[in-house]
């Protein structure tokens, strides 16, 4: 997305304080360890990622969706919208600011409840309970729980102007993209600047691809190399909980704990 | 939710402004803050639309204004809403350059025209530099407040620009002010249609009636071609090349001097280079912010010196816009607009 990141709602309203997002999480977090609140939202991040390849969009307005369905609850107890209503419901209006063309409603709750089916049923056994109103609906409640804040820079511009810099080839660019990807299942894209995140997961593609040649390039960087730090912490974490965590075993166990929304009020 | 419904009574209506087909505009006083705003409910059109949430225009224009921060560009003060049922709510401006333009009463001096030049200029070179196409500018669509400062507004297909293999559609820009490029139907272009827009508006400044009216397609090239001259392959390589190119008859350039007999020669050479044909030519913002135009005398009038419609509230009702509209809806080429 183009436009000056530092003069953004993103850069200005929306890179948070991790001690604001442990606060506003204290509800939820009385119910969920911290290891299975993020693993909830490791969960909720592959629904988005699958619903979004189904819909043929690109991994830009995925993207998208995802810090749109962070941010919503970096504000808001899990108990306020359900999650599997929500993650639909960032993909629609992620397609629409990012201009993807039209999704029609009735394909994306047709869409919804064949991935449930086909994809998810490990999670969920029974349909997909949702309909075209209850989406429509979601919606405002999203975009003012967003504070109309609708651009969201990605890291991928920058990593891509990163990898040219070094003079890098196509593997090295193949890995830290999907770094990139992952990142989306950690907080860092509520917390840090995306060119930040790009830096991160570059270093972490060049250690496992060990390229130690670019150590004077990380080093002539002016970037605050503390943070970037950070970032790689947390992504790291998450592959170490990746590691042991056996999803398909655990996640029906994880989302009956999720506090339950009250019943929608019938209009 | 409680939020919501608070702001559904915190704007009070004051006044009908206009209608167009996406929305209906009203004067509200914020009971909050005491401030005149504009709020424009947008419309919910038929089944299918209220289908698809929250109206992409409306979504359009929070996503790019919610970023924006200038001085000539209208300010977004809220949103609010219910559903899909969504209103914006913006600066409240008392008129704007139609309406000026129209009103026999008031005299645009050359120092009027500098100023007005000067504020769409530095609102869109702003827009332009955050890659941003305004792809509407009209002068129904710059606003003027009673502190003679001039807003761009309506950024119902407003669009990031940039990426260099982006198809964009060419059905955009009221007719009179669409580009010779987009009549062609070139599919990528750029800042040049907004320049273009702009020298249109300069020219409607001078003129007091719009330089171009065409009433189709064809007939606005024609009107064009009349004017400015027919292009060829050397003032324009690779015309030919554009999707719905045709060939003209060859029309030699009325020299703008006699087109525009009273604006001095620094005015007319900005005009030159705003209405350029071939889109590589014309200027940008910043250049043409740069002309000698704006640095020689005399010098663009203050704001609180320019002038304002006798009776505002008349200047809208009467509002002569329903042949533009009739024609452009025969059309089906140009996007409605809202009445300010």
């Amino acid at each position: 997305m183009a436009g000056n990141f530092w003069q953004s709602s993103h850069s200005q309203q929306w890179i948070l304080d991790r001690q604001d997002l442990i606060r506003e999480r204290q509800y939820d977090l009385q119910v969920l360890s911290e290891d299975e609140y993020q693993k909830i939202f490791i969960f909720f991040a592959n629904v988005i990622q699958v619903l979004g390849e189904q819909l043929k969009l690109r991994q830009q307005v995925i993207a998208t969706a995802t810090v749109y369905f962070k941010r919503f609850y970096a504000r808001n107890s899990l108990k306020n919208i359900d999650p599997l209503l929500l993650a639909p419901t960032c993909i629609l209006l992620a397609s629409k600011v990012e201009e993807f063309g039209v999704i029609s409603n009735s394909r994306l709750i047709t869409i919804c409840q064949s991935v449930i089916k086909s994809k998810f049923s490990y999670a969920y056994t029974q349909e997909f309970p949702y309909r075209t109103n209850h989406v429509l609906e979601c919606e405002f409640y999203l975009l003012e729980n967003l504070d109309c804040c609708l651009i969201v820079y990605q890291p991928y511009r920058p990593l891509l102007q990163l990898v040219q810099d070094m003079g890098q080839e196509e593997q090295l660019l193949t890995l830290s993209w999907r770094i990139v990807n992952d990142s989306l299942r950690t907080d860092v894209c509520l917390l840090y600047p995306p060119y930040q995140i790009a830096i991160a997961c570059l270093q972490i593609a060049c250690v496992i691809l060990q390229k130690d040649s670019m150590k004077t390039w990380f080093a002539e960087l002016n970037v605050d190399l503390e943070k970037v730090q950070e970032i790689v912490r947390a992504i790291v974490n998450l592959y170490e909980l990746w590691k042991d965590w056996k999803e398909k075993d655990e996640i029906q166990m994880l989302l009956s704990k999720i506090p339950k929304p009250k019943p929608a009020p019938q209009r | 939710m409680q939020q919501l419904d608070g702001k559904l009574t915190r704007y009070e209506k004051i006044a009908f402004l206009g209608e167009g087909q996406f929305a209906t505009v009203y004067k509200a006083r914020d009971v909050l803050t005491d401030q005149i705003v504009a709020v424009k409910k947008i419309k919910i059109g038929s089944r299918e639309e209220a289908q698809d949430g929250i109206n992409r225009t409306a979504l359009r224009e929070i996503k790019l204004l919610h970023e924006l921060q200038h001085e000539n560009i209208i300010g977004l003060v809220d949103v609010f809403g219910h559903k899909s049922n969504v209103s914006l709510v913006f600066d409240f401006m008392d008129t704007d350059l139609e309406i000026i333009i129209k009103d026999p009463k008031i005299i645009l001096t050359q120092a009027n025209i500098k100023a007005y030049m000067i504020m769409t200029l530095r609102g869109l070179e702003y827009l332009h530099m955050n890659w941003i196409l305004h792809r509407d500018l009209k002068p129904n669509n710059l606003l003027v407040n009673t502190d003679g400062v001039l807003k761009i507004g309506d950024f119902g297909l407003a669009k990031f620009f940039g990426s260099p293999n982006r198809i964009y559609t060419h059905q955009v820009v009221t007719r009179w002010y669409r580009a010779p490029e987009l009549l062609f139907g070139a599919r990528q272009y750029s800042t040049g249609i907004d320049i273009w827009a702009v020298g249109c508006i300069l020219a409607e400044l001078l003129l007091r009636v719009p330089f171009l009216p065409g009433d189709s397609d064809l007939d606005q090239l024609t009107k064009i071609f009349q004017a400015l001259g027919t292009p060829t392959e050397e003032t324009w390589p690779n015309l030919n090349k554009l999707p719905d190119y045709m060939q003209f008859k060859q029309f030699p350039a009325i020299p703008l001097q006699h087109i525009f007999t009273a604006a001095p020669d620094d005015l007319i050479v900005l005009a030159e280079k705003l209405l350029a044909l071939n889109p590589v030519q014309r200027c940008t913002c910043t250049e043409a912010l740069c002309m000698k135009y704006f640095s020689n005398k005399p010098a663009p009038s203050m704001g609180h010196k320019l002038p304002m419609p006798s009776s505002n509230k008349q200047a809208v009702e009467e509002r002569p816009n329903l042949k533009r509209k009739l024609i452009d809806a025969l059309e089906g080429g140009t996007v409605p607009k809202k009445l300010f």
